[in-house]
């Protein structure tokens, strides 16, 4: 039987910038990591961003980034020792017995070049096919990636492949070389659960039929609860915990492996927080679309961006919009904010003008054209690279022509602490903020015009779980001291699940249900709402594992209670997950 | 695509018409009496008869009202015929096609010539980014891109002309007295085209799909060659065009100085001598073969992304 893949006590180390003193300056990227990945075992390798996750996987490919280097250690494949293997091999390697998917499939593909033409290079590499029996082949390996028209995915060119089309595409190319271990980096982060779980099944299945090793690389342990045999949890360029997955999502041993649970464990902390804030009694509509239809593209029988939307906002609520991409759902939040103008129908914003004073909020409400305010997804796209912070932060402020230079800085200090940062992070460049950071200063910005409405357009799809968690809890917290209403726009079920208190769901530019939250998850009408529920379903926030389990709730209990309440009392934020946990 | 083409083709003809129209006014907005201007040229002394003037004037059309003025020298011009040469009394025509051929085979050498070193020192750069030979390569295309012409083109002739006898310092004929023309002319577009080899080369090295084919198992080579060097030099398509168009018309100053019979010369001759057919016919050759190429540049630039081709299909 072929060893599979063994990584023993691997030290990575930044490069010392030229002229530095001797190997002492190098810093560190892993700290002796080890894992090991058996033929045809399913392997999770989990960790916040940062953590060295990817470091690891583009070690074995021999593919780190020129100022990375490894220091020590060792890494076989079968008895290869890849660290030491020459560039011819490592080609031979790469692309053959191993295959790698990446985190954005279409920026993976050459724009120039048909998927066909880019299955060809590791038939031709790795199984010295040409001609027709190597288009014999890319087709046959399309198919198997789930393709119904394999001709036509081959002809394509990588910009007409939507994402989940992209991974599948790149899937049957790294199994083009019929590999003996898989690598996916994060292959499904950027996309939503029903392809996120389509991908994982096609890489299942080709385990399963080939006895493919696969190490899965990702923030999200709910993805991997159902799947993986095994689970490594990596943190600060070290292995924390290792163990059977099981072992590990049931009964956490670490704080970070911990805090990586608590974070896919969305659900149950929002029972939580709904509880603590019984007085929100929804009243009066403050945001009303009335019969809204937009179109973007002109030619006949285009569909339109939006059709026909009638929806509401209540004050202080938060009204969860789920719809995959290109439902409208980005559509929707340019109209609300004014951006755009509806076609037909109207949009009514009943906004508490002037009552800011009355809630203590200091500047009153109701400057026009600022009551509604939009947080985007792509934090680093949010602010001039080219300014600082407080700059950004205070040309808003600034188009007011009221206040004085001080009087701006204090109100600016002081939203910076209210979503938790520190003051002094405003001295710097958008690009020496993390991601986390600089979505908390969008937030920030936000509110400094002291908006009614806050609406967060896919708002955290960008950061890793962990971070997630953070933004999202800050959301909640804003929304209970301010009386903030929140449109929370998401593919994700379980954000929308934690935040809302009525979700609508947009399919095609339609509005194809409004329910409130819990009765959604329970009973979801619509067709295309079933499915988004049954493949959350599938992949519950908090689950134990392998054992398919239908009541969310419960699982989470048994899992998180049992496991915690004991080992480590009162000190777990665990605890605050789950309202009574087993004794 | 053959949308796109029927687009494109008619947005070049209005560019060209509009053109047009722009240089048959020239000789109308600016002072003076271009027939009052045309007599002086050729009689000595400072009086000018007025009965000259009016029949110089009915001789040449110029009474009509402009837009029958503009209309008949549209359609002639559109039959291909450009007027007879003030100075010359000779078509205008005649004048402009070989002068069109000798500015030609001189751009597109020019373009060659620069075209081949960017390539090479802009692949070089590339590959050794941040090393000496990148920084070099820089520097020099740096300092060259600002030169002017007017001084390069002296400093040639003075070296390999004048002191070293090697080369002709002036003229049209064989192939050496092409060699200090091009080189003045091709400095400044190899400099430009460097850098931009260097920069599209970069970014295609940087790209993500480049990392995913050293995954596939490609070599360095074969990924440098097959994914990288094409889609670096994309950008070279479009460059190459705007400056075969920049260079059309501005290669007078080197025309004027290796005495080169060439439009921009023929266009400087029109302009010192009032040779008002003779300027408008180079002007408008000059224009409408600009336009050509900035859209044949875009085709180009559509055939070969396949994003920009699909979306016009």
């Amino acid at each position: 039987m072929r060893e599979g893949l063994i990584i023993e006590d691997l030290h990575l180390s930044l490069r010392a910038p030229a002229g530095g003193s001797s190997g002492s300056s190098a810093r560190p990227v892993l700290s002796g990591v080890g894992l090991t990945v058996a033929p045809g075992e399913f392997v999770a390798l989990v960790g916040a961003s940062g953590s060295g996750k990817t470091m690891t996987a583009l070690s074995v490919l021999g593919l780190l980034p020129p100022q990375i280097q490894a220091a020590s250690g060792s890494i076989t494949l079968g008895g290869t020792d890849l660290l030491a293997a020459s560039g011819a091999e490592l080609n031979r390697l790469r692309g053959g017995r191993i295959g790698m998917l990446y985190q954005q499939p279409k920026r993976m593909f050459n724009p120039r070049m048909t998927i066909g033409s880019h299955l060809a290079e590791p038939l031709k590499l790795h199984r010295g096919l040409r001609g027709r029996q190597a288009r014999a082949q890319a087709l046959e390996l399309l198919t198997n990636a789930g393709f119904e028209d394999p001709e036509r995915v081959a002809r394509a060119y990588p910009h007409q492949l939507s994402g989940g089309m992209a991974q599948r595409a790149m899937l049957a190319v790294a199994m083009a070389g019929q590999p003996e271990l898989l690598l996916a980096d994060e292959p499904t982060s950027a996309l939503d659960k029903v392809l996120e779980r389509q991908i994982l099944e096609l890489i299942d299945t080709q385990r399963r039929q080939h006895g493919l090793g696969v190490l899965y690389i990702t923030h999200d342990l709910a993805t991997v609860s159902a799947f993986a045999d095994r689970v490594v949890v990596m943190d600060a360029g070290r292995v924390q915990e290792e163990g059977p997955a099981r072992a590990v999502l049931g009964a956490p041993q670490t704080a970070c492996a911990r805090e990586l649970l608590e974070a896919c464990a969305l659900t149950r902390r929002r029972i939580v927080v709904a509880g603590e804030a019984p007085g929100l009694a929804p009243s009066r509509d403050i945001l009303a679309l009335d019969g809204v239809t937009k179109r973007f593209a002109k030619g006949r029988g285009a569909r339109p961006a939006l059709e026909d939307v009638s929806l509401s906002l209540r004050e202080g609520e938060i009204l969860g919009v789920l719809g995959q991409s290109g439902s409208g759902k980005s559509t929707l939040a340019r109209l609300l904010v004014d951006v755009e103008a509806p076609d037909r129908g109207s949009i009514t914003r009943t906004l508490p003008a002037g009552d800011g004073k009355d809630d203590g909020g200091g500047a009153s409400r109701g400057v026009p054209g600022t009551e509604v305010q939009l947080v985007f997804q792509e934090p680093h796209d949010a602010f001039d690279p080219r300014m600082k912070l407080f700059a950004s932060l205070e040309a808003p402020l600034l188009r007011q022509r009221t206040g004085t230079a001080d009087g701006r800085r204090e109100r600016i200090h002081q939203a910076v602490r209210d979503v938790e940062l520190d003051p002094d992070l405003l001295d710097r460049y958008p690009s020496q903020c993390s991601g986390g950071q600089l979505q908390r200063l969008t937030i920030a910005r936000a509110l400094l015009l002291d908006p009614a409405v806050l609406i967060c357009d896919e708002a955290t799809s960008a950061l890793d779980a962990v971070t997630q968690r953070k933004v999202l809890d800050l959301l909640l917290r804003l929304h209970r001291d301010r009386r903030l209403s929140l449109i929370m726009i998401s593919h994700d079920m379980n954000v929308i699940r934690y935040m809302s208190h009525r979700v609508a769901v947009l399919y095609q530019g339609a509005l194809v249900e409004l329910a409130g939250t819990s009765e959604f998850f329970a009973n979801p009408q619509h067709g295309h709402s079933k499915e988004l529920v049954a493949a959350a379903r599938a992949h519950p926030a908090v689950c134990s594992a392998p054992v398919a389990c239908g009541d969310l709730a419960a699982c989470a209990h048994r899992v998180l209670g049992a496991n915690v309440a004991g080992s480590r009392p009162g000190t777990s934020r665990l605890l605050e997950l789950v309202s009574a946990p087993d004794a | 695509m053959m949308l796109f083409l029927a687009r494109r083709t008619a947005a070049l003809l209005v560019a060209v018409l509009l053109a047009s129209f722009v240089v048959f006014l020239i000789p109308y907005v600016t002072p003076g009496d271009p027939v009052r201007k045309i007599i002086r040229s050729r009689v000595a002394g400072d009086a000018i008869d007025d009965s000259a003037v009016q029949a110089l004037s009915a001789q040449l059309g110029l009474q009509d009202p402009l837009w029958t003025q503009y209309l008949r020298w549209l359609g002639r011009f559109a039959s291909g015929d450009m007027g007879l040469s003030y100075t010359s009394r000779t078509p205008v025509v005649d004048q402009v096609l070989p002068a069109l051929w000798v500015t030609l085979s001189l751009v597109v050498m020019t373009l060659a010539v620069a075209a081949l070193i960017a390539v090479i020192l802009g692949i070089a750069a590339a590959l050794n980014e941040g090393r000496a030979a990148d920084k070099a390569i820089t520097a020099v295309s740096q300092a060259f891109i600002a030169m002017p012409e007017y001084w390069l083109a002296p400093m040639l002739v003075l070296v390999f002309a004048l002191e070293l006898s090697v080369l002709p310092s002036a003229g049209w004929e064989g192939p050496t007295s092409a060699v200090l023309p091009v080189a003045v002319l091709a400095l400044r577009p190899a400099s430009h085209f460097t850098s931009a080899v260097r920069e599209g080369m970069l970014d295609a090295l940087g790209a993500d799909h480049v990392t995913a084919a050293r995954g596939r198992g490609l070599s360095y080579f074969h990924t440098v060659r097959k994914h990288v060097i094409p889609n670096g030099l994309l950008p070279l398509t479009t460059l190459a065009a705007v400056w075969f168009a920049g260079l059309l018309g501005g290669s007078v100053i080197v025309e004027v100085i290796f005495a080169i019979p060439g439009m921009g010369r023929l266009l400087f001759d029109g302009v010192l001598n009032s040779d008002i057919p003779l300027a408008q016919g180079a002007v408008v050759v000059v224009v409408g073969l600009a336009v050509l190429l900035t859209t044949a540049a875009d085709l180009v630039h559509g055939l070969l992304n396949p994003q920009v081709r699909m979306r016009h299909a």
